[in-house]
């Protein structure tokens, strides 16, 4: 079990360095079968582990297997350790299985890039970074990891780096990510200083209200800059950037999920902030709204998906800021499979459309495109939570635990209901615009069908597997019913909610109707084109600006740094130091010229100096005597 | 005592000074190095006298033999002297101290 733990964490990172040291004695395709087959010995191991814990009685199910001591400082030292424990085993299972999968589909989408091997390794170096934050055992590494995830997301992103925007929206990424990881490194010095450990055991111990607050903050902006959450999520749709794997493993299936996974392996730090808790579902609640009312708008197909990304993982936040942590991590695992389905689904259109994103060129792809629109299809369906579909299971869950959290759960219940109708619009707006429909003159002209070669198996099967998880993945709880996952997480995270059961059929039969709605609205507007779409330019316009978030920072923080720094550039470099400089020199060859004016060259003038100088010292001295 | 036979050494110093005056002039305001030399060398001879006097006032020998020294050298030096000014001449260079100003900065 504990060997297993260890294979799945190192595998990716042996593929990464074999990759990188092998050079081009691999072949492209090599060096992606490699990743593929790590990334799959990963989830080995993590399977591994994962029977290995279920072997064990519910209070045993926790290991703590240390390498060695990584760092030792005055009393405080911290080792380079794994955890294994339910928690960590499900982020495992996620991570190494959807992200193996994503993988193997790279090996097709990647296939003629002339820097397959650079991707690849970088792919694995995420999977490894991905794995360290999830089994780090404790907040140290959950850190190191932490970094890595946001080093190799800005690799990745701007991995075709002869793209301007792709290069701006990598830096942009990191830079959003910094601010974050700093504030999470803030909260875990100030917990050095209270507790002089980094153990997850620590943050159950009694902190004043100030300590826990800031610790529980610090956390918080960490998750919220990771999950891309306002206001910190503005990278997120820039990242899009990125190929379309990475998209897909990066950007929704896996870290972006991280800041979730760390408000609940903190959980007992946010219970003792029960207001930062609060704020990080009222975060997660306005990012859900906030993104599914710019999804509407967005007319590039992987942009939508991206703020259907933002959105569902508002669902999360809220799930986790109210205490019901086994429904958030469910959630993140459904949204782990139905969204890099339509990741991977709308990659297979961009690829059979020579690397075209604009649904306005797009559509009548389902008569082409037959399976790939099923798997689409699936994806939707799961996505705004219709039965029997994945999404169906968790997200009503999360909305039910909302409703025992008194008034403010009322509010958010409402936002999240709202969420579901906005998902339901956009989802089948793109589903429609780019599926339905008599193909588009762009599309007749440009599309051409996936062979039957490996590249095209590589793409297909990764999408199917994924179609099956998200029909089937989301039965593994019903809540009103059976609660494996509750279950199985109950050790690490116990639910702090519990929903009566009116509740939760209250939540199920209005989501449904919310999302059926919202699906028949986008019918009746994209699908049937019965009715126009309406024009609302001052709503269209604050939309297509995405609330002007980006404006915003643009006045707030970048004008005001660039104006400050030409003021100093203006008013006190130039004049202080570099004419400074100038002026030294300037005036030195000044002097130097009157001094040399001196000598004259004659000897007479010399002989006339010597002389007058001797006749006045003569004199003065006869004189002083 | 011999010394006072002569007139005061006064006087004998008095002539040195001109002497040592009329060749510091000479040598600051004539622009011909053959006369420059020249004047260098009364000056020369003003401060042999002015050692010479004082020896006798003093009835110390040690300024004669100073005195001697001193021309001695004056000898060497002309040599030099004018055999660089015979090699200006050589050179065709105007022999004008005012025009051998190379070392002007």
């Amino acid at each position: 079990m504990v060997w297993g733990a260890w294979i799945c964490l190192l595998s990716p990172l042996v593929a990464a360095c074999l990759i990188t040291l092998g050079g081009r004695r691999l072949s492209r395709r090599a060096a992606g079968y490699v990743a593929t087959t790590a990334c799959f010995v990963a989830f080995g191991g993590a399977v591994a582990s994962f029977v290995g814990l279920l072997g064990r009685d519910a209070s045993q199910r926790e290991v703590v297997s240390t390498a060695w001591t990584w760092i030792t400082g005055g009393s405080y030292q911290s080792g380079l350790s794994i955890l294994i424990d339910p928690l960590s085993v499900f982020m495992m299972l996620i991570v190494a299985g959807v992200g193996s999968l994503i993988v193997w589909y790279s090996v097709g989408y990647m296939d003629g890039d002339p820097e397959e091997r650079r991707y690849f390794a970088y792919m694995a170096l995420f999977v490894f970074s991905m794995l360290l934050l999830v089994q780090g055992g404790n907040l140290l590494l959950l850190l190191a990891g932490w970094g890595m995830v946001g080093l190799s997301s800005y690799l990745l992103i701007g991995f075709w780096h002869e793209r301007p925007s792709a290069i701006a929206a990598a830096k942009k990424a990191f830079v959003m990510n910094a601010i974050g990881d700093a504030s999470m490194a803030l909260a875990l010095f100030l917990l050095i200083q209270k507790a002089n450990s980094l153990d997850f055991g620590i943050l159950g111990g009694q902190y004043s209200s100030t300590v826990a607050n800031l610790v529980a903050l610090g956390l918080l902006g960490g998750a919220v800059a990771k999950s891309a959450q306002i206001p910190l999520h503005t990278w997120l749709p820039d990242a899009m950037e990125g190929p379309t794997p990475v998209s897909a493993l990066i950007h929704a299936a896996t870290m972006v999920t991280a800041g979730v996974y760390l408000i609940v392996r903190t959980h007992a730090i946010f219970e003792q902030a029960p207001k930062v808790a609060d704020l990080a579902a009222g975060l997660g609640a306005l990012t859900l709204l906030v993104a599914g009312l710019i999804a509407l708008v967005q007319v590039d197909i992987k942009r939508v998906i991206a703020y259907s990304t933002m959105s569902q993982i508002g669902y999360m936040f809220l799930g986790a800021g109210i205490g019901s942590y086994p429904n958030a991590m469910f959630h993140l695992m459904t949204h782990a499979f139905f969204k890099a389905l339509l990741f991977m689904a709308a990659g297979i259109v961009i690829h059979a459309l020579v690397n075209e994103q604009d649904i306005r060129k797009m559509g009548g792809l389902r008569q082409l495109a037959p399976r790939t629109y099923w798997g689409f299809l699936i994806g939707s369906l799961a996505l705004v939570g219709i039965f029997p579909f994945a999404g169906f299971f968790s997200k009503d869950s999360i909305l039910a635990a909302a409703m025992d959290r008194g008034t403010y759960g009322y509010i958010l219940w409402a936002a999240g209901l709202i969420g579901t109708f906005l998902t339901g619009l956009y989802t089948f707006r793109l589903l429609f615009i780019v599926f339905w429909g008599e193909p588009s003159a762009f599309v007749r002209e440009h599309f051409h069908p996936l062979g039957r070669d490996t590249v095209a198996v590589a793409l297909a099967v990764p999408v199917g597997v994924l179609a099956v998880l998200s029909i089937v993945g989301g039965w593994i709880q019903f809540s009103p019913w059976w609660h494996p996952v509750e279950t199985w997480l109950q050790t690490v995270a116990e639910p702090v909610v519990s929903p009566e059961s009116w509740q939760e059929w209250l939540s199920i039969g209005l989501s449904l109707l919310l999302g059926l709605s919202g699906i028949a609205v986008a019918w009746l507007f994209y699908g049937a084109r019965r009715l126009a779409v309406p024009r609302l330019a001052f709503a269209q316009r604050t939309l297509e600006h995405k609330f002007y978030f980006d404006e915003a920072y643009d006045a707030l923080f970048y004008a005001p740094a660039v104006f400050l720094a030409n003021f100093f550039r203006r008013g006190v470099e130039q004049p202080l130091i570099a004419d400074s400089g100038r002026d030294l020199g300037d005036d030195t060859r000044d002097l130097g010229g009157l001094v040399a004016r001196a000598q004259t060259g004659l000897l007479r003038t010399y002989a006339l100096a010597i002389a007058s100088s001797v006749a006045v010292l003569a004199i003065v001295f006869v004189v002083l005597k | 005592m011999i010394a006072l036979l002569g007139p005061e050494v006064t006087w004998y110093l008095g002539v040195a000074a001109f002497l040592f005056a009329t060749g510091s002039l000479g040598v600051l305001l004539r622009r011909n190095p053959l006369i420059v030399l020249l004047s260098l060398e009364i000056m020369l001879n003003g401060g042999n006298l002015a050692l010479i006097a004082f020896a006798r006032n003093l009835g110390d020998g040690s300024g004669q033999i100073f005195a001697l020294a001193v021309m001695a050298v004056a000898a060497a030096e002309v040599v030099v002297g004018l055999g660089l000014i015979v090699a200006l001449n050589r050179k065709r260079v105007t022999l004008d101290v005012d025009r051998l100003n190379t070392l002007r900065g």
